[in-house]
């Protein structure tokens, strides 16, 4: 069980999972498709190759991407992906949008470039999930 | 908008099977790759999935121009790939290197001017 550092007087404490609607909401995205936003986030993918998306075994993860086309819901589809981020605002073309639809896989559009979403899922993620355990002492 | 169905259905295939997540997944991105390699450079090719107990194997034929240096091709970042393919998201050069990384056994051939053939083999554990 993770424990944030701020509630250092009450370990033990669950913290809440990172979910879909978290991502939305610190993005300040709009949602093209999203059927279940309390869906835990595990980790965030940023990339516009979908190879480099492929490389890395992160199921789970939201994959902030420029590439607003079929390929990207495709591999997020293929990958185990929780859902694909735009980024700068860019709209999916109809068939993403119908792709999505058809693989269940949520679609949500933020205003922030790539940097700034990155940054911004990063401190955000880190903040809900907390310092990582310290190790147990033995002496 | 067809590429990667070919895939999906593999991918849906090994779940409906019972084979355990991070294989279905390791084969479907596999999968996945060698599909857009199909799409970008060949004419037509066939995708045949094997399932036996102990592997899960992937047999991709195609008819195109052939790979002139397998080693080349092999080594990551290196790319034939036009812009149009890389509008897609695609043609860095990391799909056989991606394909190989998600397999248990990988056989590669090819003759120019007649095509590829892929064998992908995924072991189940």
């Amino acid at each position: 069980m993770i424990t944030r550092g701020s509630d250092a007087g009450v370990p033990g404490q669950a913290v809440p999972p990172f979910t879909l609607a978290d991502v939305r909401d610190v993005l300040d995205a709009r949602v093209i498709a999203c059927p279940a936003p309390g869906v835990t986030v595990a980790g965030v993918v940023a990339a516009d190759l979908m190879s480099d998306v492929l490389v890395v075994h992160r199921p789970g993860a939201v994959l902030l991407t420029g590439l607003a086309n079929v390929q990207a819901v495709r591999t997020a589809a293929i990958a185990d992906l929780a859902a694909v981020v735009l980024v700068s605002g860019k709209l999916p073309t109809p068939d993403a949008a119908l792709l999505a639809e058809e693989e269940h896989v949520p679609l949500l559009v933020t205003s922030l470039p790539m940097f700034e979403a990155a940054g911004t899922l990063f401190s955000a993620l880190a903040a809900a999930t907390g310092p990582a355990p310290t190790p147990q002492d033995d002496g | 908008m067809n590429a990667g169905r070919a895939s999906t259905s593999i991918k849906d295939t090994l779940k409906e099977l019972g084979v355990a997540p991070a294989m279905v997944r390791r084969t479907a991105i596999a999968s996945y790759e060698a599909e857009m390699n199909v799409v970008m450079h060949a004419r037509r090719a066939t995708m045949t999935l094997r399932v036996t107990p102990a592997r899960i194997t992937i047999e991709v034929n195609d008819e195109g121009p052939g790979i002139a240096d397998l080693a080349l091709a092999m080594q990551e970042g290196y790319s034939t790939a036009t812009a149009e393919m890389r509008e897609m998201g695609f043609g860095a050069g990391m799909g056989l290197p991606n394909i190989r990384r998600n397999s248990d056994a990988f056989e590669l051939h090819s003759d120019v001017g007649r095509g590829t053939d892929l064998s992908i083999g995924v072991d189940i554990h």
